[in-house]
């Protein structure tokens, strides 16, 4: 029964090879419903192929993902995804935007207006809805997307680096907006990042993939009370461990 | 102070655009001016003009040579980007779609419209179906071409956001791929539009009726050559209208897009 299972997310033995190249080997983690996932590691593990894989762009060479105890099916689950860039389309106001999954799951017009109005009050873009991405900031059009993810109410929202690209008042801002709305709505979310300070500062729980043939080498619960203190001993002490963790020279 | 300068540089601007169009019938003034001359001076093609009005040829004011040149171009336009842009998506959407139709594309390509007159006159007859053939000919290749870039180019990241949100097939295409691909298929409409008008001229030319492709060829052939001013002049200021209604149509279609103020 789904209900008596803790678990929205199960990877068991997942295996990836393009030819003789294995990207991943041997990987397994659960997430639990409503968790906050942050997971890091060094360049080029194989990180994006990790994600593909979740969405289901990709096959596993053997191994599988489980989401409510089911196999992870594009046209069952809903998988929301943030890419690095933003990537609100740009011939769609912003309503248009945020309101674009629903309807392409057919939910009657009204409630999306109604689901449209309420995402924007969360993310503060109400008074954006009627403009395109191109007359905003970069990342306003971000919390765009973040946005037009968590109104599809995901069952798990995949973000890769989304913060990459922004500068250090911005990632703050967008950090503390990303917590909140996770909050609010009760998702599940998986955050891809190479910004350890970030992925304490974020997860729940944190995954450290290890050098290519990737796998889960450690799994580091981050239980300091939010909102964190960049600061603290222990915040530091979290940070310079999942560091040495990680350190592949 | 800033909207201030604003106005003043636009007014400049314009002021310039005004100075460099007096500075060609000036030009004109001079060239038709010498007494072995056989310019006509852009007096006496106005005076033509107003007594083409009084004297119609072929029983049709100027206006309606102008709508019936006009009337040929947008239907075979109409026509070629009907069949165009599907194929043109088709072929940047389908790998294999690609591989069957590109070679005989390319190779029908490079034939100038103007070349397959002898065989579609023979097809066709030398009436309206013929010159709407011709236009669609010779604005079909820079649709397709057009269309086909801008699918191939659509944005991947905005495809894939398509396919995790659960768009597939007609309905990707319709979302995504189309707005994405919308300023190369407008480049390409506006490319066939001025090519459209030159390939309906030259058909008149050829042979017609009536349109302002046929008045120049009459005024040719009856050494009129105020008429055939008239005739080029108004197929230039025909041509430059249409283009600017064109970017105007493209604003409206596309509010989204900043490159276009």
């Amino acid at each position: 029964m789904a209900e008596n299972n803790p678990y929205k997310v199960e990877v068991r033995h997942l295996y990836k090879n393009f030819g003789s190249l294995e990207v991943l080997k041997d990987c397994n983690f659960n997430v639990r419903r409503g968790e906050f996932i942050c997971v890091v590691g060094p360049t080029g593990c194989g990180k994006t192929t990790f994600l593909n894989l979740l969405t289901c762009l990709l096959e596993p060479t053997s191994g599988e993902i489980l989401i409510d105890g089911k196999p992870a099916n594009p046209k069952k689950h809903n998988l929301a995804f943030v890419f690095q860039e933003p990537t609100a389309y740009p011939w769609l106001t912003v309503r248009k935007n945020l309101g674009y999954c629903l309807s392409l799951k057919h939910v009657p017009k009204k409630e999306i207006a109604s689901r449209v109005e309420s995402i924007a009050k969360l993310m503060g873009l109400s008074a954006d809805l009627d403009r395109y991405p191109s007359e905003l900031s970069t990342s306003t059009e971000q919390k765009v997307v973040i946005g037009r993810a968590f109104a599809m109410n995901p069952d798990l929202l995949l973000m890769d680096e989304p913060y990459g690209q922004m500068d250090i008042k911005t990632r703050f801002y967008l950090e503390d907006e990303v917590v909140r709305i996770w909050k609010e709505l009760n998702s599940t979310v998986l955050f891809i990042t190479h910004n350890i300070e970030e992925a304490v500062y974020l997860a729940d729980r944190i995954l450290i993939l290890s050098q290519k043939p990737a796998s889960v080498k450690e799994d580091v619960t981050v239980s300091l009370p939010r909102p964190r203190d960049i600061n603290s001993p222990e915040f530091v002490r979290l940070r310079s461990y999942v560091t040495d963790q990680i350190k592949w020279w | 102070m800033k909207k201030h300068t604003f106005v003043v540089k636009n007014f400049l601007l314009n002021l310039l655009s005004f100075l460099s169009l007096g500075m060609l019938v000036l030009l004109w003034i001079v060239a038709s001016s010498g007494e072995s001359s056989i310019l006509p001076s852009p007096y006496e093609v106005w005076s033509k003009f107003i007594s083409l009005s009084e004297n119609p040829i072929a029983g049709m004011s100027m206006l309606g040579h102008s709508l019936q040149s006009l009337r040929r171009v947008f239907v075979g336009l109409l026509a070629a980007t009907a069949v165009g842009i599907p194929l043109g998506t088709m072929i940047g959407w389908s790998e294999r779609f690609r591989a069957i139709v590109q070679p005989v594309f390319e190779i029908i390509r490079p034939i100038p419209p103007l070349a397959w007159v002898p065989l579609i006159s023979i097809w066709c007859g030398v009436f309206e179906f013929s010159k709407y053939i011709l236009v669609f000919i010779g604005t079909f290749s820079a649709i397709v071409v057009n269309t086909y870039a801008g699918v191939n180019l659509a944005n991947k990241d905005n495809i894939a956001v398509g396919r995790m949100f659960g768009a597939r097939g007609i309905r990707l295409i319709t979302d995504v791929v189309f707005p994405s691909a919308l300023p190369s298929i407008m480049a390409g409409l506006k490319t066939a539009l001025t090519t459209g008008w030159g390939v309906v001229l030259a058909a008149e030319m050829i042979s017609a009726n009536y349109g302002l492709g046929m008045l120049v060829t009459r005024g040719s052939d009856s050494n009129d050559i105020q008429l055939v001013l008239v005739a080029m002049l108004l197929i230039g200021i025909i041509g430059a209208l249409m283009s600017t209604a064109f970017t105007i149509l493209e604003r409206r279609l596309s509010p989204w897009r900043t490159d276009l103020n």
